[in-house]
């Protein structure tokens, strides 16, 4: 008994001598009062913080618009429509070429300037090695050209008339793409015989060489720990000389949904981007909302029901129209979203936002469906040759398609687990029953839903097109929804990443080409009269036919904050900066006007 | 051959037999997660919105290829396939028809009846036949041979989450389980058997109060006991961190802090488990006891007025056989059975690496986890076998009886 004892402390110590010897010699524990504790975009362990990876590879802050080591050209305010400078600033674009100006002071934390081979180093590595992310901007961009102006370096990104001829894409590729040091990767690739998959198993986590105001100093699986660059350049030239305010910024690496309402709580962490419900019933515990009412968020993305255009009875447009009209929106904002989805409006143009001034009501009531309106979605279906059969409970026992056939039960997938999708299938499933649609749930494991949206094998599914808003919003969300450019059959195993409920089949009698032509055509309008003439139209051919139903508008990201320790944070009253946690976009705004709360 | 040493010929046999349970593990270890969906897909619905189709399909392949999904030729090129793709699409014809018509005149009266053609255009399917170069995906069977020579090189693959290799997450994680698990087992158990054997002992007032007590904590589901403290000392009364294995804020810091930090840590998740082993074997330990101080032997110890403390000795020796199987076969179940605790403490282990795979679906790190449980679990059994055939004088003497 006494040598398991000895074992037993024999390897407490060990392990902990072996932990050890993964940290780095400093000391201390960085002080509350010069720190702010972020979460919600690191959920896995952290591997590797090499920008050139595949960006679902990367940890926070290198894997997405994180503008804190490095930055992109410019940045797209969510609130305001403008496109702000960053390491370059937006010179001109029209439908030929874009051009951006570099900014001469811009400088890597070695003291190297930022320069025109930095930017065409990063856009132009898909044309060298193959790469998920990179590879594709040669349909966008034909050509990238540097003319000095003044000791000025003009970048000219010239737009690819030939395949894409989309200038709008180029613009959010300038603020989702950051720049990564040539000089550093050019001689990775030099060190590693120009290997690319050996250039990208560098974990660049040692004194990254970096442009941005805060740079990485340690990390392990249970936070990231960013320091303040004070020599970063953009203070002198962005921020009128001031620091950002916050020495540090910690990322804890939370795996469990409840400790970020806990921690917020408890004012451990100062802001969050996830879901938490019922964020009213936190306000008394000092956890604040842009809007203090609801909807307490801003809205910016819509989440679908997605449906099979190709399989009978959704591929008919009047069953697809019923379905719209008979979901009760409010109710599902109230019961399964905590009041967070403002009211519903039909159509794939938000009524609020920057997105407002393409939204014409008049033509939206004259197109669409009464939404919420179960005697209308009744009397559709009545006149569709749809005949629902009730047994003597007055429960609905199957649905009868117009030839009298019975209908196999629509069945609506969602990802087990995910609860708020989950309440609002419930309810949805409720609510088509409700009027004659037999439907039932479909709840399936994560992985089998991801491999059945693509390949098209779902009766209605729920789905969030991974759409940020950008400078080509609402656009973006009309092409995820609607473009048939890639059209594949769902039964010959070829998937589809667009459109995933098949829409306009190109090879139908059905097809309108209409749709093709405006989404082709609007990201070349300049015009403000003809833009909101084309997005009126191909809304109102959306309204038609319905091809997915828009179920609730709710944030693009989640954005709570705690105000125990630090003061300041961007509201409704104070919009200095577009609701986003502080490293997003130009969110990061928000890093130079914090304040320590009581001071 | 071994028929003289017939503890060697046990010892082989269970070997053996081990060994080949071992293997069929290893293989359901391989194809559990190969039921129904598919990384690769995951990815590419989330990462793959607005690529061509010619683009998306490099980007599949090329994901495929860097987990061994796909065929590669010695070059290290894809082997690729033509296979048939058989599309319907929708043929326009021209079909003209000859109507008669008749021509009346002025009167009404028919006077002739002329032919005409009419052209209609009529919409037909048809199916037509479309030859595409396809990777050659990796059969299943040649998918598992890989597999199994890889994991006997130590190489588990890669994460899918964030391409780290999987050994190494383990590396990482095990420590933390192991410094939390195997200390609160055995002294939990040491703790719980001394409680149990005294009380079958004393009996009296010690035990009246000590049974309730141990027979509570033992029937309470772990991890409602380790919520209950969570949201005692964590949240209420804010003695202990709800979460994490070490203080998030520490940068660096030295020997000392981290061990302090990391032991501040260490108090909710150890109690969570401690007192539920100790409340465990306190119970069967004590049921032992009792039935052990019926025995003649001890009777006759008691009658030859040894001292008590031998008497308890001889007690807790005899009584020690079943518990000591219940330790070695709790000790290989460690590895498991931390994921609750783990998940609830937020405690960075082994179970939390685990669930945080399971959660996105990656299968290498599900893999690896499961196949570290399968051989701790296999190899605490094997040493099971092992002790009691060396310890208990019962099994040694049927083993020599059998080899005569």
């Amino acid at each position: 008994m006494r040598f398991m004892k000895k074992v037993a402390c024999g390897v407490f110590v060990l392990s902990f001598a072996f932990l050890m010897s993964c940290e780095k010699k400093e000391g201390g524990s960085i002080p509350r009062n010069e720190t702010l504790w972020l979460a919600g975009s690191q959920w896995g362990d952290p591997n590797t913080f090499n920008p050139l990876v595949e960006p679902w590879l990367v940890a926070w802050p290198v894997n997405d618009r994180f503008n804190l080591m490095y930055e992109p050209l410019i940045a797209y305010n969510s609130l305001t429509g403008a496109n702000e400078p960053m390491l370059g600033t937006l010179i001109s674009h029209d439908t030929e070429k874009i051009v951006v100006e570099m900014q001469p002071e811009a400088e890597w934390s070695d003291g190297k300037k930022v320069t025109s081979t930095d930017v065409k180093f990063i856009y132009e590595l898909g044309r060298r090695f193959s790469h998920p992310v990179f590879s594709g901007f040669g349909e966008f961009i034909s050509e990238i050209t540097v003319d000095t102006v003044n000791a000025k370096e003009l970048v000219t990104f010239v737009v690819n008339k030939e395949d894409r001829n989309n200038p709008l894409a180029i613009l959010d590729m300038l603020q989702a793409i950051r720049i990564a040091p040539a000089h550093v990767f050019e001689q990775y690739l030099a060190d590693n015989d120009n290997d690319f998959n050996k250039t990208k198993d560098i974990k660049c986590d040692k004194d990254p060489v970096v442009s941005g105001p805060y740079t990485l100093i340690d990390y392990n699986n249970e936070r990231i720990i960013l320091k303040r660059r004070d020599d970063y350049w953009g203070n002198k030239v962005l921020y009128d000389g001031k620091l950002p305010v916050p020495k540090y910024i910690v990322h804890p690496i939370y795996k469990n949904n409840d400790n970020f309402a806990v921690n917020l709580q408890k004012g451990n962490l100062d802001a969050s981007m996830n879901y938490i419900p019922r964020i009213d019933e936190k306000r008394k515990e000092g956890v604040s909302t842009w809007y203090n009412a609801p909807p307490y968020y801003v809205p910016g993305s819509i989440h679908f029901l997605y449906l099979n255009n190709t399989k009978a009875p959704l591929s008919d447009k009047n069953f697809r129209r019923a379905v719209a009209a008979a979901i009760d929106y409010a109710a599902i904002s109230r019961r399964a979203l905590s009041n967070y989805a403002p009211e519903m409006k039909p159509g794939l143009i938000m009524h609020s936002g920057l997105e407002k001034k393409f939204y014409d009501e008049a033509e939206v009531v004259k197109h669409s469906v009464p939404l919420g309106d179960k005697e209308f979605a009744k009397k559709l279906l009545e006149q569709s040759g749809y005949k629902p059969v009730f047994d003597d409970k007055d429960v609905l026992k199957h649905t009868l398609d117009p030839s009298g056939n019975i209908l196999q039960p629509i069945s609506i997938k969602a990802p087990s687990g995910w609860s708020d999708w989950e309440s609002i299938v419930k309810m949805v499933v409720e609510q088509l029953r409700s009027v004659g649609i037999d439907a039932r749930t479909g709840f399936v494991d994560g992985g089998q839903y991801w491999t059945s949206l693509p390949s098209g094998d779902f009766d209605m599914i729920m789905r969030k097109p991974p759409i940020a808003v950008t400078a080509s919003t609402p656009w973006s969300r009309f092409n995820a929804v609607l473009s048939s450019r890639n059209w594949v059959p769902a039964s010959g195993g070829s998937n589809m990443y667009e459109n995933e409920g098949r829409y306009n089949n190109p090879s139908d009698p059905s097809y309108n080409p209409r749709v093709e032509e405006l989404l082709k055509a609007i990201p070349l309008i300049v015009d403000q009269d003809s833009l909101k003439a084309a997005y009126v139209e191909l809304n109102n051919i959306f309204l038609e036919d319905q091809p997915v139903i828009p179920v609730c508008h709710l944030p693009e990201e989640y954005y709570q904050f705690s105000t125990k320790v630090w003061v300041g944070w961007p509201t409704e009253k104070s919009p200095f900066a577009p609701p986003q946690l502080p490293w997003v976009g130009v969110g990061r705004n928000t890093l130079w006007r914090l304040e320590l709360a009581g001071k | 051959m071994l028929k003289k040493y017939p503890t060697v010929r046990y010892i082989s046999q269970r070997a053996i037999w081990y060994f080949l349970t071992f293997l069929i593990a290893l293989s359901l270890n391989f194809f559990l997660p190969r039921f129904g969906s598919d990384p690769v897909d995951t990815m590419m619905a989330q990462a793959a919105g607005g690529l061509s189709l010619e683009k998306a399909k490099e980007m599949e392949e090329g994901l495929r290829l860097s987990y061994g999904l796909i065929v590669v030729d010695k070059q290290g090129n894809i082997v690729r396939d033509t296979v048939i793709k058989i599309d319907t699409v929708v043929v326009r014809d021209t079909i003209f028809t000859t109507v008669k018509e008749s021509v009346a005149d002025s009167l009404g009266n028919a006077l002739v009846n002329e032919r005409r053609e009419i052209e209609s255009i009529v919409l037909r399917e048809t199916l037509i036949e479309r030859p595409e170069a396809v990777a050659r995906k990796a059969s299943v069977v040649s998918q598992l041979f890989n597999y199994i020579r890889q994991v006997f090189k130590g190489d588990l693959g890669k994460s899918f989450e964030n391409g780290k290799p999987v050994s190494e997450i383990i590396l990482q994680a095990l420590p933390w389980t192991l410094a939390l698990q195997f200390p609160a087992i055995l002294l939990g158990w040491i703790f719980g058997n001394s409680l149990g054997a005294l009380a079958a002992y004393k009996r009296g007032v010690f035990d009246k109060a000590l049974f309730p007590f141990a027979l509570l904590m033992s029937s309470v589901p772990f991890f409602v006991f380790g919520m209950a403290l969570v949201y005692f000392f964590g949240i209420i009364w804010e003695f202990f961190p709800v979460a994490g294995g070490v203080d998030k804020s520490l940068l660096s810091p030295n020997f000392f802090e981290f061990i302090s930090s990391a032991a501040y840590h260490y108090v909710l998740p150890f109690f969570s488990i401690f007192l539920i082993l100790a409340g465990g074997q306190a119970i069967g330990m004590r049921s032992m006891g009792i039935y052990e101080l019926g025995t003649d032997y001890i009777k006759y110890a008691k009658w030859l007025g040894l001292k008590e403390t031998r008497v308890l000795a001889y007690l807790f020796r005899n009584a020690m056989l079943p518990q000591l199987t219940g330790l070695a076969l709790s000790i290989g179940q460690m590895v498991g059975g931390a994921l609750i605790t783990e998940m609830i403490f937020s405690y960075p282990g082994l179970g939390f690496a685990m669930l945080n795979a399971i959660t996105s679906n990656d299968y290498p790190v599900i893999q690896g986890v499961t196949l570290l449980i399968t051989t701790s679990v296999l190899l605490a059994n094997f040493t099971v076998d092992i002790l009691i055939a060396l310890l208990d004088p019962r099994v040694k003497a049927s083993l020599s009886m059998d080899s005569k």
